[in-house]
Protein backbone atom coordinates (compact mmCIF):
# COMPACT_ATOMS: atom_id res chain seq x y z
CA UNK A 1 0.00 0.00 0.00
CA UNK A 2 2.86 2.55 1.09
CA UNK A 3 5.31 0.53 -1.09
CA UNK A 4 5.60 3.67 -3.79
CA UNK A 5 5.93 6.08 -0.99
CA UNK A 6 8.23 4.03 0.45
CA UNK A 7 10.28 3.93 -2.76
CA UNK A 8 10.12 7.96 -3.06
CA UNK A 9 11.59 8.66 0.36
CA UNK A 10 14.49 6.24 -0.68
CA UNK A 11 15.15 8.23 -3.54
CA UNK A 12 14.97 11.41 -1.75
CA UNK A 13 18.01 10.36 0.03
CA UNK A 14 19.04 11.15 3.96
CA UNK A 15 20.11 14.71 3.05
CA UNK A 16 16.51 15.69 2.00
CA UNK A 17 15.02 14.06 4.87
CA UNK A 18 17.21 16.36 7.07
CA UNK A 19 16.72 18.98 5.27
CA UNK A 20 12.08 18.63 5.21
CA UNK A 21 12.81 18.27 8.92
CA UNK A 22 14.54 21.15 9.59
CA UNK A 23 12.31 23.29 7.64
CA UNK A 24 9.41 21.34 9.77
CA UNK A 25 11.06 22.06 12.66
CA UNK A 26 11.60 25.84 11.52
CA UNK A 27 8.22 26.11 11.24
CA UNK A 28 7.03 25.12 14.18
CA UNK A 29 9.81 27.36 16.00
CA UNK A 30 8.45 30.59 14.44
CA UNK A 31 4.76 29.67 15.28
CA UNK A 32 6.19 29.60 18.96
CA UNK A 33 7.89 32.88 18.75
CA UNK A 34 5.27 34.86 16.75
CA UNK A 35 2.92 33.81 19.68
CA UNK A 36 5.57 34.72 22.46
CA UNK A 37 5.71 37.80 20.65
CA UNK A 38 2.64 38.73 20.48
CA UNK A 39 2.44 38.11 24.19
CA UNK A 40 4.79 40.56 24.83
CA UNK A 41 3.36 43.04 23.35
CA UNK A 42 0.14 42.93 24.63
CA UNK A 43 0.85 42.11 28.12
CA UNK A 44 -1.03 39.00 28.19
CA UNK A 45 -0.28 34.84 28.75
CA UNK A 46 -2.76 34.55 26.12
CA UNK A 47 -3.00 37.44 23.35
CA UNK A 48 -5.57 35.10 21.48
CA UNK A 49 -8.56 33.01 22.86
CA UNK A 50 -11.48 30.74 21.63
CA UNK A 51 -14.66 31.24 23.33
CA UNK A 52 -15.51 27.72 24.69
CA UNK A 53 -18.96 28.83 26.66
CA UNK A 54 -22.22 29.82 25.27
CA UNK A 55 -22.71 32.49 28.42
CA UNK A 56 -21.73 35.34 26.15
CA UNK A 57 -24.12 34.61 23.58
CA UNK A 58 -25.91 36.13 21.51
CA UNK A 59 -22.15 38.30 20.70
CA UNK A 60 -19.76 35.42 21.49
CA UNK A 61 -20.21 31.73 20.23
CA UNK A 62 -18.52 28.75 21.22
CA UNK A 63 -15.20 28.79 18.85
CA UNK A 64 -15.44 32.54 17.94
CA UNK A 65 -11.50 33.88 17.94
CA UNK A 66 -10.85 37.26 20.48
CA UNK A 67 -7.97 39.42 20.68
CA UNK A 68 -6.61 40.60 23.84
CA UNK A 69 -4.71 43.06 25.17
CA UNK A 70 -3.64 43.70 29.14
CA UNK A 71 -1.65 47.17 29.49
CA UNK A 72 -0.59 47.24 32.73
CA UNK A 73 -0.82 50.73 33.12
CA UNK A 74 -4.58 50.69 32.19
CA UNK A 75 -7.56 50.33 34.33
CA UNK A 76 -10.39 48.51 33.75
CA UNK A 77 -13.68 50.11 33.45
CA UNK A 78 -17.67 48.61 33.64
CA UNK A 79 -18.47 47.25 30.33
CA UNK A 80 -15.25 46.05 28.98
CA UNK A 81 -14.94 42.22 28.38
CA UNK A 82 -12.31 40.16 30.11
CA UNK A 83 -10.64 37.01 29.98
CA UNK A 84 -10.50 35.59 33.41
CA UNK A 85 -8.37 32.52 35.27
CA UNK A 86 -8.95 32.16 38.94
CA UNK A 87 -6.62 30.17 40.88
CA UNK A 88 -7.65 26.38 40.93
CA UNK A 89 -10.11 26.73 37.81
CA UNK A 90 -8.07 25.63 34.28
CA UNK A 91 -10.35 26.86 31.61
CA UNK A 92 -10.10 31.00 31.25
CA UNK A 93 -13.36 32.42 31.74
CA UNK A 94 -14.87 35.36 28.88
CA UNK A 95 -16.96 37.92 30.90
CA UNK A 96 -17.95 41.02 31.12
CA UNK A 97 -16.89 43.87 34.01
CA UNK A 98 -20.13 44.87 36.36
CA UNK A 99 -18.24 46.61 39.23
CA UNK A 100 -15.17 48.23 39.29
CA UNK A 101 -14.05 48.99 42.90
CA UNK A 102 -10.81 51.11 43.21
CA UNK A 103 -9.04 51.21 46.59
CA UNK A 104 -6.32 54.42 47.18
CA UNK A 105 -2.54 52.48 48.44
CA UNK A 106 -0.27 54.60 49.27
CA UNK A 107 -2.20 57.72 48.72
CA UNK A 108 -2.26 56.98 44.74
CA UNK A 109 -5.37 54.92 42.69
CA UNK A 110 -3.66 52.60 40.83
CA UNK A 111 -4.69 50.29 38.10
CA UNK A 112 -2.85 46.62 39.73
CA UNK A 113 -5.25 47.56 42.81
CA UNK A 114 -7.90 47.11 41.48
CA UNK A 115 -11.12 44.57 42.27
CA UNK A 116 -13.49 43.45 39.85
CA UNK A 117 -16.73 41.84 39.34
CA UNK A 118 -17.95 40.55 36.15
CA UNK A 119 -21.04 38.59 34.33
CA UNK A 120 -21.96 36.97 31.63
CA UNK A 121 -24.17 38.28 29.46
CA UNK A 122 -26.05 35.12 28.61
CA UNK A 123 -25.96 34.45 32.42
CA UNK A 124 -29.08 35.52 34.98
CA UNK A 125 -26.73 35.82 37.87
CA UNK A 126 -23.29 37.41 38.54
CA UNK A 127 -19.91 35.28 38.74
CA UNK A 128 -19.42 34.97 42.70
CA UNK A 129 -19.99 31.34 42.65
CA UNK A 130 -17.30 31.15 39.48
CA UNK A 131 -14.51 33.14 41.76
CA UNK A 132 -13.76 30.03 44.31
CA UNK A 133 -14.68 31.56 47.72
CA UNK A 134 -12.74 34.81 46.42
CA UNK A 135 -15.01 37.62 46.77
CA UNK A 136 -14.16 40.49 43.86
CA UNK A 137 -11.57 39.31 40.82
CA UNK A 138 -8.27 40.67 41.28
CA UNK A 139 -5.70 42.62 38.48
CA UNK A 140 -3.77 39.46 38.87
CA UNK A 141 -6.15 36.60 37.70
CA UNK A 142 -6.74 38.82 34.44
CA UNK A 143 -5.65 37.68 31.50
CA UNK A 144 -6.52 40.43 29.34
CA UNK A 145 -9.23 42.98 27.86
CA UNK A 146 -11.11 41.68 24.63
CA UNK A 147 -9.94 43.84 21.59
CA UNK A 148 -11.15 42.36 18.38
CA UNK A 149 -12.93 39.34 17.65
CA UNK A 150 -13.31 37.12 14.38
CA UNK A 151 -16.19 34.57 14.00
CA UNK A 152 -15.78 30.90 14.13
CA UNK A 153 -12.47 30.23 12.91
CA UNK A 154 -11.35 28.79 16.41
CA UNK A 155 -13.56 26.27 16.33
CA UNK A 156 -11.02 23.67 14.37
CA UNK A 157 -9.03 23.91 17.61
CA UNK A 158 -12.59 22.72 19.57
CA UNK A 159 -12.73 20.47 17.20
CA UNK A 160 -9.35 18.89 17.70
CA UNK A 161 -10.08 18.75 21.33
CA UNK A 162 -13.67 16.81 20.84
CA UNK A 163 -12.44 14.27 18.53
CA UNK A 164 -8.95 13.92 19.08
CA UNK A 165 -8.42 11.34 16.19
CA UNK A 166 -8.41 14.26 14.09
CA UNK A 167 -5.64 16.34 15.74
CA UNK A 168 -3.52 13.00 15.16
CA UNK A 169 -4.77 12.50 11.57
CA UNK A 170 -4.06 16.30 10.80
CA UNK A 171 -0.41 16.40 12.41
CA UNK A 172 0.36 12.96 11.17
CA UNK A 173 -0.87 14.16 7.15
CA UNK A 174 1.35 17.42 7.76
CA UNK A 175 4.18 15.60 8.95
CA UNK A 176 4.27 13.27 5.88
CA UNK A 177 3.54 15.78 3.66
CA UNK A 178 6.53 18.00 4.42
CA UNK A 179 8.55 15.05 4.40
CA UNK A 180 7.55 13.48 1.19
CA UNK A 181 6.68 17.06 -0.39
CA UNK A 182 9.11 17.76 -3.47
CA UNK A 183 10.19 21.39 -4.00
CA UNK B 1 2.52 20.93 -11.22
CA UNK B 2 -0.44 20.53 -12.34
CA UNK B 3 -1.24 17.70 -9.62
CA UNK B 4 -5.02 17.87 -8.01
CA UNK B 5 -3.12 18.25 -4.94
CA UNK B 6 -1.81 21.75 -6.74
CA UNK B 7 -4.49 22.97 -7.84
CA UNK B 8 -6.76 22.79 -4.99
CA UNK B 9 -3.46 24.07 -2.81
CA UNK B 10 -3.70 26.97 -4.76
CA UNK B 11 -7.67 27.45 -4.93
CA UNK B 12 -8.10 27.27 -1.17
CA UNK B 13 -5.27 29.42 -0.43
CA UNK B 14 -6.43 32.12 -3.08
CA UNK B 15 -10.19 31.65 -1.61
CA UNK B 16 -9.07 32.43 1.80
CA UNK B 17 -6.64 35.65 1.23
CA UNK B 18 -9.58 36.77 -0.60
CA UNK B 19 -11.83 36.21 2.73
CA UNK B 20 -9.59 37.67 4.94
CA UNK B 21 -8.77 41.04 2.41
CA UNK B 22 -13.07 41.04 2.82
CA UNK B 23 -13.12 40.72 6.56
CA UNK B 24 -9.97 43.20 6.96
CA UNK B 25 -12.08 45.97 4.89
CA UNK B 26 -14.98 45.38 6.78
CA UNK B 27 -13.15 45.44 9.81
CA UNK B 28 -11.15 48.95 8.85
CA UNK B 29 -14.51 50.50 6.79
CA UNK B 30 -16.66 50.29 9.79
CA UNK B 31 -13.59 51.38 12.11
CA UNK B 32 -13.28 54.32 10.36
CA UNK B 33 -16.86 55.47 10.29
CA UNK B 34 -17.01 55.20 13.81
CA UNK B 35 -14.33 57.01 14.41
CA UNK B 36 -15.22 60.41 11.99
CA UNK B 37 -18.53 60.24 13.21
CA UNK B 38 -20.79 62.57 15.19
CA UNK B 39 -21.05 62.12 18.90
CA UNK B 40 -24.25 60.91 20.07
CA UNK B 41 -26.64 63.88 20.83
CA UNK B 42 -29.63 64.56 22.91
CA UNK B 43 -29.52 61.39 25.23
CA UNK B 44 -30.96 61.97 28.68
CA UNK B 45 -30.95 60.12 31.80
CA UNK B 46 -32.99 61.46 34.84
CA UNK B 47 -32.97 59.56 38.03
CA UNK B 48 -36.53 60.08 39.91
CA UNK B 49 -35.52 58.51 43.61
CA UNK B 50 -33.32 56.63 45.07
CA UNK B 51 -33.87 55.04 48.28
CA UNK B 52 -31.24 53.13 50.74
CA UNK B 53 -32.48 50.63 53.40
CA UNK B 54 -30.42 47.71 55.40
CA UNK B 55 -29.41 44.77 53.81
CA UNK B 56 -27.55 41.03 55.24
CA UNK B 57 -25.58 39.00 53.62
CA UNK B 58 -24.24 35.70 54.25
CA UNK B 59 -20.87 37.00 56.25
CA UNK B 60 -21.85 41.36 55.75
CA UNK B 61 -24.24 43.92 56.62
CA UNK B 62 -24.15 46.47 53.92
CA UNK B 63 -26.69 48.84 52.36
CA UNK B 64 -28.54 48.61 49.53
CA UNK B 65 -29.54 51.26 47.13
CA UNK B 66 -32.83 51.66 44.99
CA UNK B 67 -32.68 53.37 42.07
CA UNK B 68 -35.78 54.50 40.00
CA UNK B 69 -34.33 56.18 37.11
CA UNK B 70 -35.54 57.16 33.09
CA UNK B 71 -33.42 56.94 29.29
CA UNK B 72 -34.61 58.27 27.01
CA UNK B 73 -32.02 58.29 24.23
CA UNK B 74 -31.76 57.22 20.43
CA UNK B 75 -29.12 54.84 19.36
CA UNK B 76 -30.24 53.87 15.99
CA UNK B 77 -27.33 56.07 14.35
CA UNK B 78 -24.67 53.13 15.89
CA UNK B 79 -26.02 50.52 13.74
CA UNK B 80 -23.79 49.86 10.43
CA UNK B 81 -23.23 46.76 7.90
CA UNK B 82 -20.55 46.15 10.78
CA UNK B 83 -22.96 45.83 14.06
CA UNK B 84 -24.03 42.23 15.63
CA UNK B 85 -25.29 44.30 18.18
CA UNK B 86 -25.12 46.76 21.48
CA UNK B 87 -24.87 46.40 24.66
CA UNK B 88 -26.14 49.22 26.71
CA UNK B 89 -25.24 49.75 30.21
CA UNK B 90 -26.18 52.60 32.74
CA UNK B 91 -23.23 53.25 35.45
CA UNK B 92 -23.23 54.50 38.99
CA UNK B 93 -20.25 55.88 40.01
CA UNK B 94 -19.58 57.66 43.26
CA UNK B 95 -16.86 57.82 45.75
CA UNK B 96 -17.33 56.20 49.11
CA UNK B 97 -16.92 57.48 52.96
CA UNK B 98 -13.73 55.50 52.64
CA UNK B 99 -12.19 56.81 49.56
CA UNK B 100 -13.14 53.81 47.44
CA UNK B 101 -14.05 54.77 43.87
CA UNK B 102 -16.53 52.28 42.41
CA UNK B 103 -18.18 52.11 39.74
CA UNK B 104 -21.26 49.44 39.13
CA UNK B 105 -23.47 48.75 36.59
CA UNK B 106 -27.26 49.01 37.38
CA UNK B 107 -28.70 48.10 34.39
CA UNK B 108 -28.16 46.36 30.89
CA UNK B 109 -29.53 45.76 27.90
CA UNK B 110 -28.71 44.36 24.60
CA UNK B 111 -29.99 45.81 21.47
CA UNK B 112 -29.83 43.24 18.43
CA UNK B 113 -32.10 45.35 15.57
CA UNK B 114 -31.63 49.11 14.51
CA UNK B 115 -35.83 49.35 14.88
CA UNK B 116 -35.01 48.63 18.99
CA UNK B 117 -32.16 51.22 19.39
CA UNK B 118 -34.37 54.06 20.49
CA UNK B 119 -34.29 53.63 24.11
CA UNK B 120 -37.03 55.23 26.14
CA UNK B 121 -38.30 54.13 29.19
CA UNK B 122 -39.15 54.09 33.30
CA UNK B 123 -37.15 51.11 35.37
CA UNK B 124 -35.61 50.56 38.36
CA UNK B 125 -32.68 49.29 39.02
CA UNK B 126 -31.52 45.43 37.50
CA UNK B 127 -28.79 44.42 39.65
CA UNK B 128 -28.18 44.96 43.04
CA UNK B 129 -26.28 47.64 44.18
CA UNK B 130 -24.94 47.58 47.45
CA UNK B 131 -22.39 48.79 49.27
CA UNK B 132 -20.32 47.38 52.89
CA UNK B 133 -19.44 50.97 53.72
CA UNK B 134 -22.62 52.66 52.94
CA UNK B 135 -23.61 55.41 50.63
CA UNK B 136 -23.67 58.20 53.16
CA UNK B 137 -22.87 61.59 51.85
CA UNK B 138 -21.84 60.28 48.66
CA UNK B 139 -23.67 60.86 45.93
CA UNK B 140 -23.15 59.21 41.99
CA UNK B 141 -23.19 60.66 38.26
CA UNK B 142 -25.52 58.25 35.84
CA UNK B 143 -24.06 57.37 32.58
CA UNK B 144 -25.67 55.38 29.94
CA UNK B 145 -22.81 53.77 27.87
CA UNK B 146 -22.33 51.17 25.09
CA UNK B 147 -20.42 48.83 23.54
CA UNK B 148 -20.68 48.25 19.34
CA UNK B 149 -19.67 44.59 18.87
CA UNK B 150 -19.06 44.06 15.35
CA UNK B 151 -19.43 41.07 13.09
CA UNK B 152 -15.76 41.29 12.73
CA UNK B 153 -13.35 43.21 13.85
CA UNK B 154 -12.76 45.69 16.99
CA UNK B 155 -15.01 46.81 19.80
CA UNK B 156 -15.63 50.39 20.50
CA UNK B 157 -16.74 51.69 23.45
CA UNK B 158 -19.21 55.61 23.83
CA UNK B 159 -21.21 57.50 25.82
CA UNK B 160 -24.91 57.66 25.12
CA UNK B 161 -26.03 60.17 27.87
CA UNK B 162 -25.82 61.00 31.32
CA UNK B 163 -27.62 62.78 34.51
CA UNK B 164 -24.16 65.07 34.14
CA UNK B 165 -24.27 66.55 37.83
CA UNK B 166 -23.94 64.19 40.68
CA UNK B 167 -26.96 62.63 42.04
CA UNK B 168 -26.95 62.89 46.24
CA UNK B 169 -28.04 59.61 48.02
CA UNK B 170 -30.56 60.21 50.72
CA UNK B 171 -30.08 58.66 54.36
CA UNK B 172 -30.55 55.18 55.46
CA UNK B 173 -34.91 54.44 55.70
CA UNK B 174 -34.49 51.97 58.94
CA UNK B 175 -36.32 48.67 59.13
CA UNK B 176 -37.36 48.96 62.38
Amino acid sequence: MFSEELKAFRRLGIRHVLLQALNFASVIASGLMIWKGLGLLTNSESPIVVVLSGSMEPAFYRGDLLFLTNPSSERYHNGDITVYKVPGADIPIVHRVLETHDAKSRGTYSPLNQRLLTKGDNNEVNDIELYRGLEYLERKHIVGKVRGFLPYVGYVTIAMNDFPQLKYALLGGLGLLALIQRE
Amino acid sequence: MHSIYARVNNISAFLSSCLMTLLAAIAISSLLVTYFEAPLEGGSITVNSIKVKHGKGRQYRFEHAFVDFEIDSDLSPLFNWNTKQLFLYLDAEYTNDKGVKNAVVIWDRIVRRKEDANIRLKSRQKYLFKDITGFKDASAVYTLRYNVMPWVGALTYGTAGSTNTSVPFPPLISNA
